[in-house]
């Protein structure tokens, strides 16, 4: 790698107020947008690849009236509500990107918000595009199923160089009633410290059938793995006696023959450990000083 | 569309509170405006970075505007453009689809007809006041001969309960060492400060003007939406439903917020991107959503240079 010389930072602003002092002419271009940071757009530019517009997507699926009643084992009309609002937006984020011939969105915003009826899933993120080289999947079959990653730019351009490609996100969602016990277990455990095993037993369920949705997800989109997994879990606010989990991450594919190691350097930071005087100590009721790094 | 852009209040913008040569600056701040020493909101390092870039802190300048918000109850003008058949006749080119019922006449509370609108009329008023809250803060600015506002702060807020809201700018003036005023004496503003503005500087971008547009699009249920938003146990299908009306309503507030901005960036590009949404679910299906989208318009004044991929470390600590 070579080393590209410092600019002079001066001169470049100079440069810069200069091209101000004149009105621009017109343009009919259409200029480019995206939500990402002044980091992420020059990494992602030093990767060979650019910004093209923020796409967005979202899907409102309704929840079948009385779901959330009390009942036992799986929420499975949930969890469908759940995987069709995820797939509308992501085929949505798709055609956005499509339109502006982007080959793959990344750091797509993730926010999924259940309500007792209705799910309803927003997905924003960047549209990107190989600059020079070729995308490493084709650019037809690029063009013709751009992927979706929620991986930031800095994540995106380590898995290019480790020889991944990010092809789709990958989602599950399962939704479980609290199960409950007979009167006559109740009242034979109160004064027992005992395993619940109905409920060790239908949380542990419902959190596999999340993370096997999902991978099932990353399989149909032609991933080989998911990476960056979310996991999140609780109760309804709305039916405290139903718990939700849900699974997500990027699914990628080695696109290269093999994984290319990256091969991190290792950074050792030498700052000091700075001694910080505590008032109190000059009285004598607190320590006489703590080491901070 | 007025946008922050634009510069300069509105004709209809509040009447001058000094007056004379400083226009609308109130006593205060024409005072301080006056004082030898420079102010700044930036913090420390932000400071060294804008001194290394040689731009030199002017002054904190601001700008606020107080607005209300009308009422658009049933009966208000402003309802104009609700109709099964036609798109919202009031603001030609506005966002608008209307939802027919499969059912036929079932009773007098079924609601035959919907429809989605987009709410120009509370679109204008919003960039009214963030129009003329940023105009002022420019106005400080270009009191000063400063060429441009770096680290801008803006904030929306309510006040204390009256339906009324205020919009607040805030930033740190600053001149170009040894450079030319811009163009028409308007200072260039920008979001960003510190490392991010020289990041974006040695990469050849140069900031416009923060810009910001907001689209509101109300959702009237029409009798399918009623019972899918609604979980109406005798209408509602037994499975999951697309709720096809809302989900439009939700994609068509997030691309008329882009399409604002679009039309203020003249083929500039956006950088930073922030876009926010406001969801008021009503009764019986009705929602009302507002998308905010707020960016830094940046102008390209040299090719991108080349930047070598960073190295990856591990640290070890």
């Amino acid at each position: 790698m070579s080393a590209i010389p410092a600019p002079d930072l001066r001169a470049e602003m100079l440069r810069g107020a200069q091209s101000m002092a004149a009105a621009a002419p017109p343009s009919h271009e259409r200029g480019i947008t995206s939500d990402l940071s002044v980091d992420e757009a020059l990494l992602i530019h030093a990767a060979g690849w650019e910004p093209l517009d923020l796409v967005c997507g979202v899907g409102v699926v309704s929840v079948p009236a009385g779901v959330w009643n009390w009942g036992r084992g799986m929420i499975d009309s949930a969890s469908d509500s759940h995987d069709a609002s995820v797939d509308i937006a992501a085929q949505q984020l798709r055609a956005e990107c499509g339109k502006v011939k982007g080959h793959g969105v990344v750091g797509v915003r993730v926010e999924v918000s259940v309500h007792p009826h209705h799910v309803d899933v927003e997905l924003v993120g960047t549209a990107v595009r190989p600059i020079h080289r070729k995308d490493p999947r084709g650019d037809d079959a690029a063009l013709a199923m751009p992927f979706v990653s929620d991986l930031s730019a800095r994540d995106f351009t380590l898995l290019l160089r480790a020889g991944w490609m990010p092809v789709g996100l990958a989602f599950g969602a399962s939704f479980v009633y609290a199960p409950r016990r007979t009167a006559g277990t109740a009242m034979r455990q109160s004064t027992q410290n005992v395993e619940l095993t109905n409920y060790t037993q239908a949380m542990y369920a419902a959190r596999e059938s999340a993370m096997e949705k999902m991978q099932r997800s990353a399989l149909n989109v032609g991933g080989e793995g998911v990476v960056e997994v979310k996991v999140t879990e609780g109760p309804m606010r709305f039916a405290r006696h139903a718990i939700g989990f849900t699974a997500w991450g990027t699914a990628v594919k080695l696109v290269a023959e093999e994984h290319q190691f990256v091969r991190p350097d290792m950074v050792l930071p030498l700052d000091d450990a700075v001694v910080q005087f505590e008032a109190e100590s000059l009285r004598g009721t607190g320590s006489k000083g703590r080491r901070h790094r | 569309m007025t946008g922050p852009d634009t510069g300069g209040p509105p004709p209809d913008a509040a009447p001058g509170l000094a007056g004379g040569p400083h226009g609308d600056l109130p006593e205060a701040a024409v005072r301080r405006l006056e004082s030898s020493a420079f102010s700044s909101g930036l913090t420390v390092p932000d400071f060294a970075a804008c001194l290394d870039l040689g731009l030199e802190p002017v002054a904190l300048v601001q700008g606020f505007c107080v607005m209300q918000w009308g009422w658009y109850g049933s009966g208000s003008g402003y309802m104009r453009g609700m109709s099964p058949f036609a798109a919202a006749s009031q603001n030609a080119g506005a966002y608008s689809e209307t939802y027919q019922c499969p059912h036929g006449f079932v009773g007098a509370d079924h609601r035959m007809w919907g429809q989605n609108l987009e709410q120009s009329w509370v679109e204008a008023a919003w960039a009214q006041g963030y129009g003329s809250s940023y105009g002022r803060m420019v106005e400080e600015a270009e009191q000063h001969g400063a060429h441009g506002i770096i680290g801008v702060v803006d904030r929306v807020s309510n006040v204390a309960d009256t339906g009324t809201t205020e919009f607040h700018f805030l930033g740190t003036a600053v001149t170009v060492k040894g450079g030319p005023p811009p163009a028409g004496g308007v200072p260039w503003s920008t979001f960003l400060a510190g490392q991010r503005l020289t990041k974006s500087i040695e990469a050849g971008f140069m900031p416009v003007a923060v810009v910001a547009s907001m689209a509101s699009v109300r959702v009237w249920a029409y009798c399918m939406t009623e019972y899918l938003m609604e979980g109406n146990y005798n209408w509602a299908p037994p499975r999951p439903v697309p709720v096809d009306q809302v989900s439009r309503a939700h994609m068509a507030v997030r691309q008329l917020a882009r399409k604002h901005v679009r039309q203020m960036l003249a083929g500039d590009e956006l950088h930073g991107a922030m876009i926010d949404i406001a969801h008021r679910e009503l009764s019986q299906g009705d929602e009302v959503i507002d998308c905010t989208l707020r960016g830094n318009r940046m102008r390209r004044f040299k090719d991108y240079d080349e930047v070598a991929l960073p190295r990856p470390t591990v640290r070890l600590a």
